[in-house]
C-alpha cells in the first residue's frame, strides 16, 4: 500500500516501554518519510527521539520493548519479519549513521574493510570489484585520496572523515532510507556544516528518504524539509520547516526557536575600565622524544594571546575544540603555568604568584565549568559545595551567617532555600549549573570565567541560564570571560568577541563588528555555519 | 579464669570497631547508601552476606581467649593462707567458641577414625576379655560409649538428630523473632537471610549435641576431631583475609593518592616502588620474609610466654608480610583513579577557591576513591583465604600448632592413597573453605557491580 | 619504537638495583649471617667456632658493604654485598648453601618447567576463550547466569584440591596416567598430561569469567550497534567484531606471564615430582637455602620486567591505535 503511495517508510503509532516496569518511553509516534526529503525529529535529551529511530530498526537495548505500532518499509511491516529477514533489511533498505563516528567505527578494522563488510553482506561483490566500489563510495562522500584511505584505521582519520566513512558505509548498498542519529553533534561547527551539506546533496541525488534526529534547531533550519518536535515521548507538533519556524503552534516549539540567535540585536560596548589584561600570554606543553625523553618541541596550546576585559563587561572567547581557549581560562586562574607574557588583574601581575599569594585574587576571579555534574563533588551537599569557597577564602562569617548567605544565594539563582541539604545527583543539569553560579558568586568575585557553561544543557534551559548570568551582571557589575564554541549565544550576551584558532586570537573586536562584518576567513567560516532566522 | 588478649585479637577487634565507625559515618552518604541497598536488594546478596557474617561471628567468638584456672592440688591448699590463694592457669588457651562447642575439642582419640565410626581406623594389639592378644580395631574413647549394641548406632543418631533439630528450630524462632518484628516492612529480602540464619543455628545445635556422642567428621592423625579443627580454621582464614588487607590499606591509599595528586617526582618514586616490589615473584618474597621472621622467633624464644603467643606472632607477621607485599595492585588502582579525579572539574573548582591540598585530598579525593578500597577489600579477602592454604603447604604459612585449613590439607594430602582412603579431613577443610570463599566471591561480584562506575554506566543508559 | 624499547630496558636497571638492594637488606641486614648460621646448623651444634666455620665455607665471613682491611677497589669488592648481590647482575649465582652450582641447576631445570607451563598456558587460554565465547552467545539467559555461578564456584576451590582431586581420580582411581614423575625422553607426554590438565581445569573459572566480562564490555560498544545496523548476524558480530577487539586486552594481559613460564609452577611441580624450577624453589624454601632463593628472586624479577616490555610491544602489534613513543 505504502509502496503505491511512494512512501518508503511509514511509522504508525509506535510505542516503546521499559521492559521491567512497563513505563512508557515513547507513545503513538507516527510519521512518513518521503524520497529525497529530509525529515527532522527534534527534541531535547530524553525526549525519546533516539529510541524512536532504534525501535524502527529493531535495535533497541534489551531493557526496552516495543509495545505497539508498525513500521512499514516498502509495504512490509518490519515488526512482522523474522530476525534473519530483518538483517537483510538493515543496511540494504534502511541504513543508519550514529552520533559519535569515532566510537561507532570498529577501531581494529580499516575504514575500507568496514564499508566492504556491508557490501559483502548484501551484494555478491568480492575481491577487486569490492575494493573498487568502496573507493568509489569514499570519493562520493568526499574523502580526499580515497584509494589510500581504504587502509586507514578510524583513529587515523579526522572526525569529519570518520563521519564520512559512516555515511559511505550506510550508502554502500543504496538504501532507500537513511536514519541519521545526531550525525554532527560531536563535530566542530565548520565540519558540521560540511557533513550536513553532504547529507543534503545525497538525499537529492539518490532520492534518499532521510530521518534526521537532532537537538539543534539550527541544523533543522538549514537542512530539513519537514520537522516534528518530540517532547516526553510524543510528537507534539509536525510541520514543513518554513511553516514551523514562522508559525509554531506549541509554546514549547516557540521556546526552541527563541533559543536561536538573533543577529540584529547586540550588546552595546560597556565602559572601558580594564579589569583583566593579558599580554602575549603563552602556555606551552612540552613534547618529549627519544631515549632520554628530552624536550624536543612544545605544543603551543596558547601562543601569544593579548586581550583585555573591562569591569561589568562580557568578553566571549570563541573557538573550536583544541583551539586553546580552555587552557587560557585555566592560565588566568593560575591553574596552569604560563611560558611567557603577563596576566594583570587591576594592574597587578598575578601569573607568577604562589599558592598563598594568589589567595586574595581567588576571591575576585571565579569560574563556572562546562559539565555541572562533574564540577560538583557527588559526596557533598549543595550547601557544603557553596560554602567551600567561603570557608577556604576566609570570608569571616560564622556558621549562622554562612547558612543565611547560602540560602540567599540559592534564592538569588532561583532555587529554593531548602535545597541546600540535597546532594548533586538529586538535581537536573540546569539546576546544578545554577548551583555552580551560586558557588562562584558566594565569594563576591569581580570576574567569572565561564568555560562553556551552557553547552551541556538542553536548548530551553540554556536560555534560562544565560538570562540569569546577564541579570547577575547588571546587578553586581561582574565581568565574564565567556569561553564557548557556540557563536549563536554571543549576540545577546557579549560586548566583545575574540576568535581563537590554534592558540592564537585571529580576530577580536566588538560583538557587532565580528558578527556582522567578520574579516578573518576563519571567522567567516564559523559564521557561515550559524543558522539565521528572519524574525517576524 | 584469666582473659588473654593476643595481638591478633587486639587487631581484629580494632578492625571491627573501625569498620563499624566507618559505616556509621557513611550512613548519610546518599550514593553509598544507594549502592549498598542495591547489593542487599538481591537474595544472593543477603544469603552470601549472612554466610560471611556467620564466619566472622565464629572468628570473633574464637578471638575471645582465656586460660582456665587449674584445679589446685588439695595438698598444696591444705593450710589456709594468702600464698595458697595463688591460682595456676592452664597453659592451653581456650576461647569462648570452645566453651560454646561443649568440649568438642577435648575429645581426642588415638589416631584416624572415620565419621560416625565407633572403631579406630588402625588395628592395634589388644587383650580381649579372655586376656588373649588380638589385633583388631580398638573402640573409640569418645564415640558411642552410651550404646549397648553398636547396631543401634544409626537409629540413635537419627533420634538424637530429631531432638537436636527441634531445639534448633526453637532457638531459631527465638533468635529470629526480634529481627522479624524490626524488619518485616523492610523492602530488602530479609527472609533469605533468615532462612540461612535458621539453617546455621539448626546445624550448630545439631553439631554440638551429636558431637558429644560421635565424631561427625571423624578424627585426624593425631586423633583430634576434624569438625573442631575445621571450625578453628575459620578464625585463621577470616583474620588473615581481613588483617592483611587492613595492614596494606594505609600504605596503598597514602602512596596511591599522593602519586596521583601531586604527580611529578612523588609519582615517579611511588611508581618505582611498586614496580620494583611487584617484579619480585610474590611467593618467593613472602616465603623469604616468613622464613627470616621464623629465624628471628627461634632465636628470641623469651619474648613469648606461651606457645600460643609464638604462633600468634608468626600469624601476625604473615599478615604483615602479605599486606606489605601486596599493596602494589591497590596502589596502582588508586593512583589511576586519583589522576582521573584530580582532573575533574570539582577539584579544579576547589583549586580556584584556594582550598588547601590537605583539604582537597580529604574532602574531594579520598571519599571518591573509597569505592575502590571497598571493592579491593572484598575481592582480596577470598584470594587471601585461598593463599593461606598454599602457603601452609609450602611451609611458610600458619604455625602448625594453630589450626588452619591449609595445615589440615597439608597434613592429609597423601592420605587419600591409603586403603581405604582417609577422605574426611580433606572434605572438612574443603567444605568450610569453599563455603566461605564462594560466599565472598559471589558477594564481591555484587559489590563490584554496585560500586564500579563502569558497570553503573550501563544501567543509566536509556 | 626502538627508542622506546631502549628506554624501557634502561628503566629496568634501577628496578633491578632496587630488587637487589631489597633482597640484600632482607637476607643480610634484617638477619645477620650469624643468625643464618645458627638456623642452618641447628641448635645442637651452635658453637662460635662452628658458626665461623660455616660462614667461611659459605663466604659470609666478609663485612657487609666496606672491607676496611683491604685497600682500593678491593675494599668494595671483597664484601658480602659485592660477592653475593652485585654478582647477580653478571648472572653469576654462585653456589647454594649445600654447595651446588646454581647456574647449572637453573639451566637444566628450566626446561621441564617450560614443558609443563607452556602447554598449560596455551591450552588454557584457548579453552578459556572458547568457553567464554560459548557463554556469551547465550548472554542474558538462564544458561549464562548458571555458567557464571559455575565459574565463581570453580574459582572458589583451592588449587590444592584440583591437584589432589586430579591425582586421586585420574591417576589413582582410573589409572590412566602415572601419578607423578618425569622423563625427558619420548615418554614425557605421559607424565605431562595430568599436570597440564589440572592446570587448565583449575584456570577455567577465573579465566573464562574474566574473558566473558571482556567480551560483554565490547558487546556494549557503539561499533557493535553499527554492525547490527549494517545487517550483520549475531554470530558474525561476535566473531568479526567483538572477538578481535576483546583479544587485545586478553593478549596484552597474558603476555606479561610468558617469560615467567620458565619459572614453572611451585605446586604443580612439587605434587607431580617434576624436576623444574618451581620445585627447585620449593625445596630451597623448605631447606631454607637462601642462596637459591636470592638467585630465583633475581631471575624472577628479570623475567617479569622482560614480560612488561613484551606487553608494551604486544600492544603495538595487536592494537592499531597504539604507537609507542
Amino acid at each position: 500500500m505504502s509502496q503505491a503511495t511512494g512512501i518508503p517508510m511509514r511509522v504508525t503509532d509506535l510505542s516503546v516501554a521499559l521492559a521491567e516496569t512497563g513505563e512508557s518511553i515513547i507513545k503513538d509516534v507516527s510519521f512518513d518519510l518521503h524520497p529525497g526529503k529530509i525529515f527532522a525529529l527534534v527534541g531535547e535529551s530524553g525526549s525519546g527521539k533516539s529510541v524512536t529511530s532504534l525501535a524502527a530498526m529493531r535495535l533497541l537495548p534489551q531493557a526496552l520493548v516495543i509495545t505497539g505500532g508498525a513500521v512499514q518499509v516498502a509495504g512490509e511491516d518490519l515488526f512482522d519479519l523474522s530476525e534473519a529477514q530483518m538483517q537483510r533489511v538493515r543496511g540494504r533498505q534502511v541504513a543508519m549513521i550514529f552520533q559519535n563516528a569515532m566510537t561507532a567505527l570498529n577501531p581494529v578494522q580499516t575504514a575500507g574493510q568496514q564499508v566492504a563488510e556491508t557490501l559483502r553482506l548484501h551484494t555478491p561483490l568480492r575481491g577487486d570489484a569490492l575494493r573498487k566500489r568502496v573507493v568509489q563510495l569514499f570519493a562520493e562522500v568526499g574523502i580526499p585520496d580515497p584509494d589510500s584511505r581504504f587502509s586507514f584505521y578510524p583513529h587515523q582519520l579526522s572526525g569529519g572523515q570518520q563521519q564520512r566513512v559512516m555515511i559511505a558505509m550506510a550508502l554502500a548498498c543504496e538504501p532507500d532510507i537513511l536514519i541519521a542519529d545526531e550525525p554532527t553533534t560531536a563535530l566542530d561547527v565548520t565540519i558540521q556544516e560540511q557533513v550536513l551539506a553532504l547529507v543534503r546533496d545525497l538525499a537529492q541525488s539518490r532520492h534518499l528518504a532521510v530521518l534526521l534526529i537532532t537537538h539543534d534547531m539550527g541544523v533543522v533550519r538549514n537542512t530539513a524539509d519537514e520537522v516534528a518536535v518530540m517532547y516526553r515521548g510524543e510528537i507534539i507538533e509536525q510541520a514543513p520547516v518554513d511553516d514551523f519556524f514562522h508559525n509554531p503552534q506549541q509554546a514549547y516549539s516557540q521556546r526552541l526557536i527563541d533559543a536561536l540567535p538573533d543577529l540584529s540585536h547586540f550588546q552595546s560596548a560597556a565602559v572601558d575600565e580594564p579589569l583583566l589584561r593579558l599580554e602575549d600570554v603563552k602556555v606551552y606543553f612540552p613534547i618529549r622524544k627519544g631515549v632520554l625523553q628530552r624536550v624536543v618541541d612544545y605544543t603551543r596550546a596558547v601562543d601569544g594571546v593579548s586581550l583585555s576585559i573591562g569591569r561589568g563587561e562580557t568578553y566571549a572567547l570563541v573557538g573550536e575544540s583544541g583551539s586553546g581557549k580552555s587552557t587560557l581560562g585555566r592560565a588566568i586562574l593560575n591553574l596552569e603555568d604560563i611560558a611567557g607574557g603577563t596576566i594583570q588583574f587591576q594592574g597587578k601581575p598575578i601569573h607568577s604568584l604562589g599558592r598563598r599569594d594568589m589567595l586574595p585574587f581567588r576571591k575576585r576571579i571565579q569560574v563556572i565549568f562546562q559539565n555541572p555534574f562533574s564540577s560538583m563533588n557527588p559526596r557533598l551537599t549543595v550547601g557544603e559545595i557553596i560554602a567551600e569557597g567561603m570557608l577556604s577564602l576566609g570570608l569571616g562569617l560564622d556558621d549562622m551567617e554562612r547558612q543565611e548567605r547560602i540560602g540567599q544565594l540559592l534564592e538569588r539563582v532561583q532555587l529554593s532555600r531548602d535545597l541546600g541539604q540535597r546532594y548533586p545527583h538529586e538535581f537536573s543539569g540546569g539546576q546544578l549549573q545554577r548551583v555552580a553560579i551560586a558557588r562562584a558568586l558566594a565569594v563576591e568575585p569581580e570576574l567569572i570565567i565561564c568555560d562553556e557553561p551552557t553547552s551541556a544543557l538542553d536548548v530551553s534551559i540554556r536560555a534560562e541560564v544565560l538570562q540569569l548570568l546577564q541579570q547577575l551582571q547588571r546587578e553586581f557589575g561582574v565581568s565574564y570571560l565567556f569561553i564557548t564554541h557556540d557563536l549563536s549565544i554571543i549576540p545577546s550576551l557579549a560586548h566583545h568577541v575574540g576568535v581563537m584558532q590554534r592558540g592564537k586570537i585571529v580576530e577580536q573586536g566588538s560583538a557587532q563588528q565580528i558578527l556582522t562584518a567578520p574579516r578573518h576567513p576563519y571567522t567567516q567560516a564559523l559564521l557561515a555555519s550559524v543558522p539565521r532566522i528572519d524574525r517576524a | 579464669m584469666k582473659p588473654i588478649l593476643l595481638w591478633s585479637d587486639t587487631l581484629v577487634f580494632l578492625l571491627v570497631i573501625t569498620l563499624v565507625l566507618f559505616f556509621y559515618r557513611l550512613r548519610h552518604d546518599p550514593q553509598t547508601r544507594e549502592r549498598w541497598s542495591q547489593v542487599f536488594s538481591t537474595r544472593l546478596g543477603m544469603v552470601t552476606f549472612t554466610v560471611i557474617l556467620t564466619y566472622v561471628g565464629i572468628a570473633l567468638l574464637d578471638s575471645l581467649h582465656f586460660r582456665k584456672a587449674l584445679d589446685t592440688p588439695a595438698a598444696a591448699t591444705g593450710d589456709t593462707g594468702a600464698a595458697a590463694q595463688e591460682v595456676f592457669y592452664n597453659n592451653k588457651v581456650s576461647s569462648v567458641l570452645d566453651v560454646l562447642l561443649g568440649g568438642m575439642g577435648e575429645r581426642f582419640e588415638r589416631t584416624y577414625s572415620a565419621p560416625f565410626a565407633l572403631l579406630s581406623f588402625e588395628k592395634k594389639n589388644m587383650k580381649d576379655e579372655q586376656g588373649r592378644a588380638v589385633r583388631d580395631f580398638p573402640p573409640l574413647e569418645h564415640a558411642g560409649q552410651h550404646l549397648a549394641d553398636p547396631a543401634d548406632k544409626w537409629p540413635d543418631v537419627l533420634a538424637r538428630s530429631g531432638t537436636a533439630l527441634l531445639w534448633g528450630i526453637l532457638l531459631s524462632a527465638l533468635w529470629l523473632a526480634p529481627q522479624w518484628l524490626l524488619l518485616r516492612h523492610s523492602p530488602h529480602p530479609w527472609h533469605a537471610s533468615w532462612a540461612v540464619q535458621a539453617v546455621v543455628l539448626c546445624l550448630g545445635v545439631w553439631a554440638v549435641s551429636i558431637s558429644r556422642y560421635y565424631h561427625i567428621l571423624g578424627t585426624d592423625l593425631g586423633g583430634a576431631d576434624v569438625l573442631y579443627q575445621s571450625l578453628k580454621g575459620v578464625r585463621t582464614g577470616v583474620l588473615l583475609g581481613t588483617l592483611s588487607t587492613l595492614i596494606m590499606l594505609p600504605i596503598a591509599v597514602t602512596l596511591g593518592v599522593m602519586a596521583g595528586y601531586f604527580k611529578g617526582w612523588v609519582d615517579d618514586l611511588v611508581q618505582y616502588l611498586y614496580t620494583t616490589l611487584s617484579s619480585i615473584p610474590g611467593i618467593l618474597l613472602i616465603a623469604a620474609s616468613v622464613l627470616l621472621f621464623q629465624v628471628y622467633i627461634d632465636l628470641n624464644p623469651d619474648f613469648f610466654s606461651i606457645g600460643m603467643e609464638k604462633a600468634d606472632a608468626r600469624f601476625i607477621a604473615l599478615c604483615f608480610i602479605l599486606g606489605v607485599t601486596s599493596w602494589s595492585t591497590l596502589c596502582r588502582l588508586i593512583r589511576a583513579e586519583t589522576l582521573k579525579i584530580s582532573q575533574l572539574e570539582y577539584v579544579q573548582a576547589a583549586h580556584a577557591f584556594g582550598v588547601s591540598h590537605t583539604r582537597i585530598l580529604g574532602r574531594h579525593i579520598l571519599p571518591n576513591v573509597v569505592h575502590i578500597i571497598m571493592i579491593t577489600f572484598v575481592l582480596d579477602f577470598s584470594a587471601l583465604v585461598l593463599a593461606e592454604a598454599v602457603l601452609s603447604y609450602i611451609g611458610v604459612g600458619i604455625d602448625p600448632s594453630m589450626g588452619s585449613w591449609g595445615n589440615m590439607i597439608n597434613g592429609a594430602r597423601s592420605e587419600l592413597s591409603r586403603q581405604p582412603p582417609v577422605w574426611w579431613t580433606l572434605t572438612g577443610a574443603f567444605f568450610f573453605m569453599f563455603a566461605l570463599v564462594l560466599a565472598a566471591n559471589l558477594f564481591s561480584d555484587l559489590v563490584r557491580d554496585a560500586f564500579d562506575p563502569r558497570s553503573g554506566r550501563r544501567r543509566s543508559e536509556t | 619504537m626502538f627508542a622506546y624499547i631502549i628506554r624501557r630496558v634502561l628503566y629496568a636497571v634501577p628496578i633491578l638495583i632496587g630488587v637487589n638492594l631489597l633482597t640484600f637488606l632482607l637476607f643480610f641486614v634484617v638477619n645477620s649471617p650469624d643468625d643464618m648460621a645458627v638456623s642452618q646448623l641447628g641448635e645442637k651444634y651452635v658453637t662460635p667456632e662452628a658458626i665461623a666455620a660455616w660462614k667461611t665455607k659459605n663466604g659470609y665471613d666478609k663485612p657487609l658493604f666496606l672491607n676496611a682491611s683491604n685497600t682500593g677497589l678491593e675494599s668494595l669488592t671483597d664484601t658480602i654485598f659485592f660477592t653475593k648481590s652485585v654478582k647477580l647482575f653478571a648472572f653469576d649465582f654462585g653456589r647454594s648453601e649445600s654447595g651446588r652450582d646454581i647456574t647449572s641447576d637453573v639451566s637444566t631445570r628450566m626446561w621441564p618447567s617450560l614443558a609443563v607451563a607452556l602447554p598449560t598456558f596455551i591450552i588454557g587460554i584457548w579453552v578459556n576463550i572458547c568457553v567464554a565465547l560459548l557463554v556469551v552467545m547465550f548472554h542474558a539467559t538462564r544458561l549464562d547466569r548458571w555458567a557464571v555461578f559455575l565459574f565463581v564456584s570453580l574459582m572458589s576451590i583451592s588449587y590444592l584440591f584440583y591437584i589432589i582431586g586430579g591425582q586421586y581420580l585420574v591417576a589413582k582411581t582410573w589409572k590412566l596416567v602415572p601419578i607423578s614423575g618425569f622423563h625427558a625422553d619420548g615418554q614425557a607426554w605421559k607424565f605431562l598430561i595430568l599436570p597440564v590438565l589440572v592446570g587448565v581445569v583449575a584456570g577455567i573459572g577465573s579465566g573464562a569469567r574474566w574473558y566473558r566480562t571482556l567480551f560483554l564490555e565490547e558487546a556494549n560498544q557503539d561499533y557493535v550497534r553499527t554492525a547490527r545496523a549494517k545487517g550483520a548476524s549475531e554470530i558474525s558480530i561476535l566473531f568479526r567484531h567483538i572477538l578481535p577487539n576483546a583479544l587485545i586486552p586478553i593478549l596484552t594481559g597474558v603476555v606479561v606471564l610468558i617469560p615467567s613460564l620458565f619459572m614453572g609452577g611451585l605446586l604443580i611441580e612439587s605434587f607431580f615430582g617434576i624436576p623444574g624450577l618451581g620445585s627447585y624453589m620449593l625445596d630451597a624454601i623448605k631447606s631454607q637455602d637462601f642462596a637459591i632463593v636470592r638467585s630465583m628472586v633475581f631471575i624472577g624479577s628479570i623475567l617479569y620486567i622482560f614480560g612488561l616490555i613484551l606487553t608494551d610491544i604486544s600492544y603495538t602489534w595487536a592494537d592499531p591505535r597504539v604507537r609507542l613513543s
